[in-house]
C-alpha cells in the first residue's frame, strides 16, 4: 500500500467507524433503509462507488487494489447493501460489454450497451443509485433489490431469506443477463468477496482478542489460557496468509489468482468465525451482541461468487 | 477571498505523550503525529468559506520536515496550496518566537481571513491567535463557534462558558475556532489524489527575514526548567452496600460540596 492508499483506508476507517455501523446494520435488517443509505451517499462522497467506473462516466477509474483497500473496510465495519453488485460487478459488466472493450463481438450489442453505460454509471459513481443483480447458478438471488437499480432487467420476485438478515434476497424474473465463467466482472465480484472476507475475519479476530481480555473465568481472563490463545493465533496466520493472496489477485487480475484469494479468504474468514464464536461462548450468536451482525455476513459470503470448491476446480484446471 | 489556514502537527491526543528528559521538550521522534484535531474544523470552516464566497484557500505550517505529513493530509481535504516553514533554527521556539515567524509568512500571504484552531493539543496556550493579530495589525475573533461572512464583515459567536457572545470585524482578520463550528470532511480518493500534485512552497527564516537569534532556544521567552509525571491515579473510596450504601454516597457528595 502507497501512503495515499493508506490514507485512503484510514478516512474510510474513520468515517465508518464514526457512523455507528451495527446500528444501521440493524435497521437496515428490519427493512429502515435510509440510515444505511445516508452511509452509503458517504460512501460515495468519499469515492468508493465511483472506484471501478472510468473518468468519462464521472468515475474515479481507481485500481483493483484501491477496490480491495475500499471492500476490506466494507467488511471491516459489517456495512450492509449491496456492495459487491453495486461496486465492482454491475459497473464492470457495462464496461466489459462496451463494443470496444467486449472479447466476444457477439454478446457487445453497441447501441444497447453504450445507452446503458452513459444512462448509468455516472449516476453509480455519484452514488445516487445503487445497483443488483443476480448471477446464477453462483448468485441465484438479488441482494437488496428493493433498494437498488437493476441495469440488466428484470423485476424482483419472491424474497428469499438469508442467514444474514441484512442481506434481502429476491428471485429475478425475466430473461436475466448471466455473464460468463470467466467473465472480468464476475472475477471483480469474487475479488471485492474475497477482500470484504479478510476484513469481517480482521473485525472478528479483534472483537474476539477484546473479549477474552475481558471474560474471566476460573479466576483469571480467558485469553490466558493458552488454548485460547492458540485459536486466535490460528486466525491471525490464517488473516496473514490470505491478505497478500487478495492484494496480489488485485495486482494481476488473473482469474486463478483471484480463485486462490478467494479460496484462503473464505478459509480465513470462516476460522475467525468459528473461533470466535467459539471462544466468546454463546453470546456471540446472539442477535443483540454486535459479533453476530459479522458472523452471519461472513457466513453468507463464504459461497458467494463462487464457492470454495468452484474455484479451487478451476485453479486446478489452470494448472 | 483569500484565505490562510494554520496547521500544526502535534503528538496524537490519543496516546501517551512524553517530555524528553534532556531539553524537556515534547517528544515527537516517539510520537504519532497528527494534525492537531482543532485545526481540522479550521480547514473545513476555510473550505466552506471558500465554497461560499470563492477564493483560495492557503495551508501555512511551521514545523520540522516530517510535518510535511501533515501538510499533505491537510491538503487532502481540499485546500489550494500550502506553506512550510521549516528551519533546524526554530527548533526550541516559544509560542512568542512562533508568532513572530508566522507573522512574516502572514504578511507575505497578504490575507483576508486567517482562520486557525481554538488551541493546540500540545500547548493549549489558546495565545497564538491574538499574538498574530497584534503582531499583523488585524483583528482577532477567537474561539468561534459559528462564523458568518458579509461581504468584508467577519460575525462569529464567541463560545464561553455561560452562552455565546457576538464579535464583529471588517477583513483582514483573524478567526480561531472550537470544534463546535464544524463537522470536518473526511479526505476522499479525489482529494487524497489530488493533494499529491498540490504546491507546497518551503521557506526558511532567512527567505522571512527572521534572524534566527530571534527565534529557537536563543529567542525563546519561556524556558521549562524541569517536569515530571503525573501521579497514578490513587484507588478510590470503595463503599460496601449493606443497606446503608445510599447514604454513604450522598455524604461523598455532600462532603465535597456537589450536592
Amino acid at each position: 500500500m502507497n501512503p495515499e492508499q493508506e490514507q485512503f483506508r484510514s478516512s474510510l476507517h474513520s468515517l465508518l467507524a464514526a457512523s455507528d455501523v451495527p446500528s444501521i446494520a440493524r435497521a437496515w435488517a428490519a427493512g429502515s433503509c435510509e440510515p444505511g443509505l445516508a452511509m452509503w451517499r458517504k460512501l460515495a462522497d468519499l469515492g468508493v462507488t465511483a472506484l471501478a467506473i472510468p473518468a468519462e462516466y464521472d468515475g474515479l477509474e481507481a485500481t483493483a487494489t484501491d477496490l480491495v483497500i475500499a471492500f476490506e473496510e466494507l467488511g471491516h465495519h459489517a456495512v450492509p447493501g449491496p456492495a459487491i453488485e453495486s461496486v465492482a460487478v454491475v459497473p464492470s459488466l457495462i464496461l466489459s460489454r462496451l463494443p470496444e472493450t467486449a472479447a466476444d463481438p457477439a454478446v457487445a450489442r453497441a447501441s444497447d450497451v453504450a445507452s446503458l453505460a452513459s444512462q448509468w454509471l455516472p449516476r453509480f459513481a455519484s452514488g445516487e443509485t445503487l445497483a443488483t443483480l443476480a448471477w446464477p447458478p453462483h448468485q441465484p438471488f438479488a441482494v437488496d433489490a428493493h433498494i437498488a437499480a437493476l441495469p440488466f432487467g428484470g423485476t424482483p420476485g419472491e424474497t428469499v431469506a438469508s442467514v444474514d438478515p441484512t442481506r434481502h434476497l429476491s428471485h429475478i424474473e425475466s430473461e436475466h443477463f448471466i455473464g460468463g465463467r470467466n467473465d472480468r466482472a464476475f472475477d471483480l465480484g469474487a475479488l471485492a468477496c474475497a477482500a470484504q472476507l479478510t476484513g469481517l475475519g480482521q473485525a472478528m479476530l479483534d472483537l474476539s482478542v477484546a473479549y477474552v481480555q475481558q471474560r474471566v473465568q476460573f479466576g483469571q481472563p480467558v485469553g490466558k489460557f493458552q488454548a485460547v490463545k492458540h485459536h486466535l493465533a490460528d486466525v491471525r496466520i490464517a488473516l496473514d496468509f490470505a491478505r497478500p493472496l487478495v492484494y496480489s489477485a488485485a495486482e494481476s487480475l488473473a482469474p486463478q489468482d483471484i480463485s486462490a484469494a478467494k479460496v484462503a479468504a473464505s478459509a480465513a474468514a470462516q476460522l475467525a468465525a468459528r473461533s470466535g464464536l467459539q471462544v466468546h461462548g454463546a453470546i456471540a450468536y446472539t442477535r443483540e451482541y454486535d459479533f453476530s451482525l459479522w458472523l452471519v455476513k461472513a457466513r453468507a459470503l463464504l459461497p458467494a461468487w463462487g464457492t470454495a470448491s468452484w474455484h479451487r476446480n478451476r485453479l486446478l484446471e489452470s494448472l | 477571498m483569500k484565505i490562510v489556514v494554520l496547521v500544526k502537527q502535534v503528538p496524537d491526543s490519543g496516546a501517551e505523550r512524553n517530555l524528553r528528559a534532556e531539553d524537556n521538550t515534547v517528544d515527537r521522534a516517539s510520537a504519532n503525529n497528527v494534525i492537531n484535531e482543532m485545526d481540522e474544523y479550521a480547514i473545513e470552516e476555510a473550505l466552506r468559506l471558500q465554497e461560499a464566497h470563492g477564493g483560495e484557500v492557503t495551508v501555512l505550517t511551521m514545523g520540522p520536515q516530517r510535518a510535511t505529513e501533515s501538510i499533505r493530509k491537510a491538503l487532502s481535504m481540499g485546500p489550494d496550496g500550502a506553506v512550510h516553514v521549516v528551519d533546524d533554527a526554530l527548533s526550541g521556539t516559544d509560542a512568542l518566537g512562533t508568532s513572530k515567524v508566522l507573522a512574516k509568512a502572514l504578511e507575505r500571504l497578504n490575507a483576508d481571513v486567517i482562520i486557525c484552531g481554538a488551541e493546540s493539543t500540545d500547548a493549549r496556550g489558546q495565545v497564538l491567535p491574538h499574538m498574530l493579530a497584534e503582531r499583523l495589525g488585524v483583528a482577532a475573533l477567537t474561539g468561534a463557534r459559528k462564523l458568518t461572512v458579509d461581504g468584508s464583515q467577519l460575525t462569529i459567536e464567541r463560545q464561553t462558558e455561560e452562552g455565546y457572545e457576538v464579535v464583529t470585524a471588517a477583513t483582514p482578520a483573524i478567526v480561531s475556532v472550537w470544534d463546535t463550528i464544524n463537522e470536518p470532511r473526511y479526505p476522499s480518493f479525489k482529494g487524497i489524489m489530488a493533494a499529491k500534485k498540490k504546491p507546497v512552497e518551503t521557506l526558511s527564516i532567512a527567505d522571512l527575514g527572521v534572524d534566527a537569534g530571534e527565534v529557537g532556544w536563543a529567542g525563546a521567552q519561556t524556558t521549562v526548567k524541569e517536569h515530571t509525571k503525573r501521579p497514578p491515579r490513587s484507588a478510590g473510596q470503595k463503599v460496601t452496600d449493606s443497606g446503608e450504601g445510599g447514604v454513604a454516597l450522598v455524604d461523598y457528595l455532600s462532603s465535597e460540596k456537589f450536592v
